[in-house]
């Protein structure tokens, strides 16, 4: 007989390093798995460049990177979260260090930290430029160490509720294309995040949102989805990230008439202002025609050096060659913005819970929130590594005491989708997953981008509503069962479909311009009506919408300036 | 721009190629001709893919006979043919009707079971990181443990490797010995073995001089002609037969 549920004390969703750090903690006391639509190596984590953060220096402190990271934010970030990931974070530097990271050093022998957007101290700890790669492996070399079971290339479908609690979820099976059911007392979403809504992203193809998505048609709320990071620095092209750690090394950015222009926009910190400003500040040069070929500018690094680009930003130059055919010693290297990271997410609290029982959220999918409206760079791979541990911590708690969970009902689900695959793949003549992902991620990148006003936004809504009704009659075309990706890619692409409305929602619905999200028709912050997170429910079939107060209290909110 | 792709539904043996005919802008690579085939002409084509960055090692394959990453490889230059590897079967042998002249020629990266196209089974690759143990050992503690660039410099070429496992597809030991562990596990293993901070460097050196480790390889070279990230792992396994 062919197995057709399995059952686990707890199931998390997604291999990167939030999700391995979440095994790790639980993995001695719990039967747990991680399941994970690629390799866990070939997760987004790898990418990650420029480094992780981390108040070792004698002169830094805890106080001053939490202060950093909420004036990023615009004050949008949960103050007392903030607070444990600053606390925390020379410990997660430290613990991976001990399991073998290979960071760059000091003259000394001490871990080497480099200088970052909107941080008062060079706090980031790097590994060349090639962080996320380097944390990754280790983590997944702990990760093998400890026996971790790891269902690899199966692609979570939906999510299982009884009375109110998840008690599973069902998966197809990409080898087989079976969909099977997984029983679990709780399951964790660390599925990273949704840059793929956009055309233009520096994120893995792979990043399609599928864990809030997942959680938005099970009832547990999204959060701020409305800020979307945009890197000021992709390559021209291929928008594969060119990391802050650039500019942290003393890269410029030069317009077409040849001037550094961020001395308008930032005087003080220059290039190293926050991500959100910076990247204005190079569409602002486009859109007033001082772009090269009213695209893009300039990231000039020949000053630097060979031998310093070749030790610190070896990976950047490699990518430069290869996709674009820079070789950045010789030649600066054309940029521009590109969707980077999604501050929001899945609703949690600081222990990662969601308000529904039995499903927690951890990573780039949660929004618990640490980075309120603007992330600061070397932040990401921190909540990872702290928040993997906290939420692990949290998870162990609920299931020692959740009670045994309903496999009926999984299985039910598991035939109900079984259904479902059947009919979405018997679709004929409808429009393609191809040209639907397309459309929605050129209206994404023209009309919910960098700059936002309301008319464009009431026209993404309605184009995006428009490509919700065409999917509904997708066609997937022909195929096989074995590794049908076409199948998957249209999955994600339901995923994406219901986040770009949702985003779009939420850039209508804050009338104010604060971090990374600016209205050009409400160009101020409004804090009387605004400091506040959004947060949006899936009701039957509509978007409840509403606002919900941020935790202060340690730092007063003040007008931000670099 | 035409495509030749080995295509295999039920695994195992390619049973044919299909001819597609791509449309290329600048810039393109060949993992955007692959998608543009799936996307747009034969959605049933299978090949794996993520970061499209040459840093995720996922979408590994023999491009005109050469293993590379399909995502770093542009279609102008799929045609340079430059690696210059010690031929095997799967390299050396061209599927009849193939014009090198008109046609890129894609298929699944050797030495592995076909699963389904283009996508492999890399099951024995991932394995043997297991079975040799290959994570550092160092106990818990409270502070970061002391190492000089230099020291960090005899390992960086090798904790660079990204795990694509073109080195094991590229290598005639592993077309022929089905339990050779392949370059990039040894190539780790010395990476621990040369790491200032293990606590027991020998542990690496034990688990590579296992019959089916370092004594197998013959130290033709084609893993560090072939690998993307410049790890060159024969370097490492040259100073493993040594010790």
């Amino acid at each position: 007989m062919t197995i057709s549920s399995f059952e686990h004390d707890v199931i998390i969703v997604g291999a990167g390093l939030s999700g391995l750090r979440v095994a790790i903690e639980l993995c001695e006391k719990f039967d747990i798995a991680i399941v994970t639509k690629v390799h866990p190596l070939r997760s987004h984590s790898v990418a990650a460049q420029g480094g992780i953060n981390a108040a070792l220096g004698e002169d830094d402190s805890w106080e001053a990177h939490a202060f950093d990271t909420v004036k990023g934010s615009d004050y949008l970030a949960d103050q007392d979260v903030v607070e444990i990931l600053a606390k925390a974070a020379p410990g997660a530097v430290i613990e991976n260090e001990r399991w073998g990271t290979a960071f760059s050093r000091t003259e000394d022998g001490k871990i080497a930290q480099r200088p970052f957007g909107g941080a008062a101290f060079p706090r980031t700890c790097y590994a060349a430029d090639r962080t996320g790669h380097n944390l990754l492996h280790t983590t997944f070399e702990q990760a093998l160490k400890r026996g971790i079971k790891f269902y690899t290339e199966w692609f979570v479908i939906s999510l299982v509720k009884s009375k109110d609690q998840v008690c599973g979820l069902t998966a197809l099976d990409i080898a087989t294309g079976e969909v099977h059911g997984f029983t679990a007392k709780a399951v964790v979403l660390a599925t990273g995040g949704f840059g793929r809504v956009y055309g233009h992203s520096t994120n893995a193809l792979i990043n399609t949102g599928d864990g809030c998505a997942l959680a938005l048609r099970v009832g547990a709320p999204l959060k701020d989805l409305e800020f979307i990071q945009f890197h000021p620095t992709c390559l021209y092209g291929s928008s594969i990230l060119m990391t802050e750690g650039a500019r942290g090394e003393g890269g410029y950015l030069v317009n077409a008439e040849g001037k550094r222009f961020m001395e308008k926009y930032a005087p003080e910190k220059m290039e190293l202002a926050p991500r959100d400003i910076v990247a204005r500040a190079i569409q602002t040069e486009v859109l007033e025609r001082r772009g090269f070929e009213d695209e893009y500018v300039h990231l000039d690094l020949r000053h630097l050096g060979k031998e310093k680009i070749m030790e610190r930003l070896p990976g950047i130059r490699e990518i430069c060659i290869y996709f674009a055919g820079v070789d950045p010693i010789e030649e600066p290297i054309p940029i521009q913005p590109a969707q980077h990271y999604s501050m929001g997410g899945i609703h949690t609290n600081k222990h990662g819970e969601t308000p529904v029982s039995g499903l927690f959220a951890v990573g780039e999918t949660a929004c618990m929130s640490v980075h309120g409206a603007n992330r600061l760079g070397g932040n990401s791979l921190l909540e990872t590594l702290v928040f993997g541990r906290v939420v692990g911590e949290k998870v162990g708690e609920y299931t020692s005491s959740a009670k045994q969970p309903d496999k009926s009902c999984v299985e039910e689900e598991a035939f109900k989708m079984r259904e479902h695959l059947q009919t979405l793949l018997l679709h004929e003549g409808g429009d393609s997953t191809a040209n639907i992902r397309e459309t929605m991620g050129q209206t994404m990148d023209v009309l919910v981008g960098v700059y936002r006003k309301s008319d464009a936004l009431e026209a993404a809504l309605k184009m995006i509503r428009e490509l919700k009704t065409r999917f509904k009659n997708v066609s997937v075309g022909q195929s096989d069962d074995k590794f049908n990706f076409a199948l998957v890619r249209t999955l994600e692409l339901e995923n994406m479909l219901d986040l770009a409305e949702v985003i779009t929602m939420g850039a209508l619905m804050r009338r104010e311009s604060r971090g990374a999200h600016w209205r050009l028709d409400y160009p101020q912050r409004d804090d009387e009506n605004f400091l506040k997170h959004s947060l949006f429910t899936m009701v039957d079939d509509y978007i409840k919408t509403e606002l919900i107060d941020v935790n202060l209290g340690k730092f007063d909110v003040k007008e931000r300036t670099y | 721009m035409m495509f030749r792709i080995a295509r295999s539904r039920d695994g195992r043996t390619i049973t044919h190629y299909d001819l597609y005919k791509v449309d290329i802008k600048k810039g393109m690579t060949v993992l955007d001709a692959l998608f543009q085939i799936q996307d747009r002409m034969d959605p049933s084509l299978s090949f794996r893919y993520s970061c499209r960055g040459a840093v995720c090692g996922s979408c590994s394959m023999l491009i005109n006979k050469e293993p590379r990453l399909a995502c770093r490889t542009q279609i102008s230059y799929a045609k340079s043919n430059d690696m210059k590897l010690k031929p095997f079967s799967a390299i050396g042998e061209t599927p009849a009707g193939w014009n090198p002249e008109v046609e890129i020629l894609i298929e699944p990266l050797p030495n592995m079971p076909i699963l389904k196209d283009l996508v492999v089974d890399m099951t024995k690759f991932y394995d043997v990181l297991e079975s040799m143990k290959l994570w550092s050992d160092a106990e818990d503690g409270d502070t970061p443990r002391s190492q000089t660039p230099d020291e960090r410099k005899k390992v960086e070429r090798y904790v660079n490797c990204i795990l694509c496992a073109l080195c094991y597809g590229s290598c005639p030991v592993n077309a022929e010995k089905e339990d050779y562990v392949g370059p990039a596990a040894l190539a780790k293993a010395w990476r621990f073995h040369e790491d200032s901070r293990s606590l027991e460097p020998e542990r690496y050196t034990k688990a590579v001089k296992r019959p089916e480790g370092a004594p197998l390889c013959d130290l033709i070279m084609n893993c560090v002609k072939a690998c993307p990230k410049g790890v060159a792992p024969g370097g490492a396994i040259r100073k493993l037969k040594n010790l």
